[in-house]
C-alpha cells in the first residue's frame, strides 16, 4: 500500500464523517451562521454606524462575526469527539494523528467559509455594495485558513483544561490578532477597488500565516492528545 | 533543596550596583534631548524593558522546545519564570512609553500598531497563566503550556511584522537602510548610555528569571511534586 495514500485517506475519512454529522444533524453551520448575524446586528446597534461609515467598516465586521462565529464551531468540533470517548477511537486508529489534525482543520475550514459564502451576499444587502468580488473570496480562504488552521490545534488544547471550552477565544483571539489584521486590510483595499499591487503584501502574509499555522499543527497536535 | 550558586550572588551584587548606575548615567551623563526634552530620558528604559520582555518571551519558547523532548521540570520551570518575568517587562515598557506620550503625543494612549500589538502580546502571556491555572497536573502544564509558549513565541515575529505594513507614529530606534553616515540617530554619550541599558537589564532579566526558576522548584518540591 502507498502510505501517502493511506494518509490521504485517513484525513479524507475524518472529514467526510464530520460533514456527514453536520450534515444529518445541522448543529454547527446553523448556529455558528445566526450568530454571526447577531454579531453584525449588535455592532451596528451599539456603534451607531451612519451610512457612509458602514461602507468602510463592512470588511472590518464582516471578519469580527466570522472570527467570533467559528469559535463556535471550533469548539464544537472538539467537544464532539469527546462525547462517547470518541477521541480515544479515532486515536488508537492506525494512522498518524497529524493526519486527525488535517481532517480536523479542513471540517472547521469547510463550515466557516461556508458561513463566509452565506455572508457576503447578507452584507452586500446591508451594506449596498457588490461583496462578490472574487479577490475577497480568495482572502476569505486564505484568511480562514490560517484561522482555522491555529483554532484547531487550540481548541484541542483548552479542551484539555478544567474550563474547557470557555478558554479558546482567550487563546486564539490574541493569537489570531496577525491574521485578522492582514484578512481586514486585504479585504477593505479589495471593496475600495484598489489594484491588487496595494494589498499584495498582506495576501502573502496570510499565506505565511497558513504555513505556519499549519506547521505548528503538524508539530504538536499530537503531543497536545498524548495521555 | 540546592544551595544559592555563587554566579547568582554575584549576579545579585551585579544588578544592585548597575541598575542604579545606568539610572545615574541616563540622569546626569546623557545631553538633554533638544526637542523633546527631559522626558526623552524615559527612552533608555523603555527600550531596554521591551528588549529583555521580548528575549525572555524568546527563552520561554526555546525552554519549552528543550522540556518537550527532554521532559524534565526544570525546563518547565525556566519557561514559566521567563514568560512571568517578561510580562513584568513588557509592562514597564507600556508604562513608561505612556509617561513619554502624555507631553510628546498630548495622550496617554493612541490606537497605533506598534502600542497595540504590544499591548496583545501582554495579553497572549496572560492567557499563559490562565491556561496553566485550569490544568490538573504538574505534567499537562508543563507540556501544554510548553506548546502554548512556542506557538505564541512563533506568532510575535508575524505581528511585528505585520506593523511593518502600516504607517506607524512610533518613533523607529534602528533605521533600516537610513540615510545618515549612522544607523542610530544619537550622539555618542546617548547611545552609551543606550547600550549599557540594554546590558544591565539583559542583565537584570537573567538574575530574575534564575531566581524566579529556583522559586518554581521550591513550590513543586513543596507540592510534592519535584525532584
Amino acid at each position: 500500500m502507498n502510505p501517502f495514500r493511506d494518509y490521504l485517506s485517513a484525513v479524507w475519512n475524518i472529514l467526510r464523517k464530520d460533514l456527514q454529522v453536520e450534515w444529518r444533524g445541522r448543529q454547527g453551520v446553523p448556529v455558528m451562521l445566526v450568530f454571526s448575524l447577531l454579531v453584525v446586528f449588535l455592532f451596528n446597534f451599539a456603534l451607531q454606524l451612519s451610512p457612509d461609515l458602514q461602507a468602510g467598516l463592512a470588511a472590518g465586521l464582516l471578519w469580527v462575526s466570522l472570527a467570533f462565529a467559528s469559535t463556535l464551531g471550533l469548539n464544537r468540533s472538539v467537544s464532539l469527539e469527546q462525547e462517547n470517548k470518541a477521541m480515544d477511537g479515532m486515536l488508537m486508529a492506525p494512522v498518524d494523528r497529524s493526519a486527525i489534525y488535517f481532517g480536523k482543520v479542513l471540517s472547521n475550514f469547510s463550515f466557516t467559509f461556508l458561513v463566509g459564502l452565506v455572508l457576503l451576499p447578507v452584507f452586500s444587502l446591508f451594506y449596498q455594495q457588490n461583496m462578490f468580488k472574487p479577490m475577497l473570496v480568495l482572502v476569505m480562504v486564505l484568511g480562514l485558513g490560517a484561522y482555522t488552521s491555529l483554532g484547531t490545534l487550540l481548541a484541542a488544547l483548552s479542551i484539555q483544561t478544567r474550563t474547557r471550552d470557555v478558554l479558546l477565544p482567550v487563546l486564539l483571539y490574541p493569537l489570531a490578532l496577525p491574521i485578522l489584521i492582514a484578512a481586514v486590510e486585504s479585504s477593505r483595499s479589495i471593496l475600495a477597488g484598489q489594484p491588487i499591487a496595494d494589498y499584495q503584501s498582506w495576501m502573502t502574509f496570510l499565506l505565511a500565516g497558513n504555513i505556519l499555522f499549519t506547521a505548528a499543527g503538524l508539530m504538536f497536535f499530537e503531543t497536545i492528545l498524548e495521555e | 533543596m540546592t544551595k544559592k550558586p555563587k554566579l547568582l550572588s554575584l549576579l545579585d551584587i551585579l544588578c544592585l550596583i548597575l541598575v542604579p548606575g545606568a539610572l545615574v548615567l541616563i540622569l546626569f551623563f546623557t545631553p538633554i534631548e533638544r526637542v523633546m526634552g527631559p522626558v526623552q530620558k524615559v527612552f533608555y528604559f523603555h527600550v531596554s524593558a521591551a528588549w529583555a520582555g521580548m528575549l525572555s518571551f524568546l527563552i520561554a519558547a526555546v525552554a519549552g522546545g528543550v522540556y518537550l523532548s527532554t521532559r524534565k521540570q526544570k525546563w518547565d520551570w525556566l519557561s514559566l519564570s521567563s514568560i512571568e518575568v517578561g510580562l513584568v517587562f513588557g509592562l514597564i515598557a507600556i508604562l513608561s512609553g505612556m509617561i513619554w506620550a502624555q507631553p510628546i503625543w498630548n495622550t496617554w494612549w493612541v490606537w497605533d500598531p506598534r502600542l497595540t500589538t504590544t499591548a496583545i502580546m501582554e495579553l497572549i502571556y496572560l492567557a499563559y497563566f490562565i491556561l496553566r491555572s485550569s490544568l490538573n497536573t504538574p505534567e499537562s502544564r508543563a507540556r501544554l503550556g510548553a506548546v502554548y509558549a512556542i506557538v505564541s513565541a512563533a506568532t510575535v515575529p508575524l505581528t511585528f511584522f505585520s506593523i511593518r505594513l502600516f504607517r506607524t507614529i512610533h518613533p523607529v530606534v534602528i533605521a533600516a537602510g537610513g540615510s545618515g553616515e549612522s544607523a542610530f540617530n544619537m550622539t555618542p554619550r546617548m547611545l552609551l548610555a543606550f547600550f549599557v541599558s540594554l546590558f544591565v537589564f539583559t542583565l537584570l532579566l537573567i538574575d530574575l528569571v534564575w531566581h524566579r526558576s529556583r522559586l518554581a522548584r521550591l513550590q513543586a518540591v513543596n507540592r510534592g511534586e519535584g525532584v
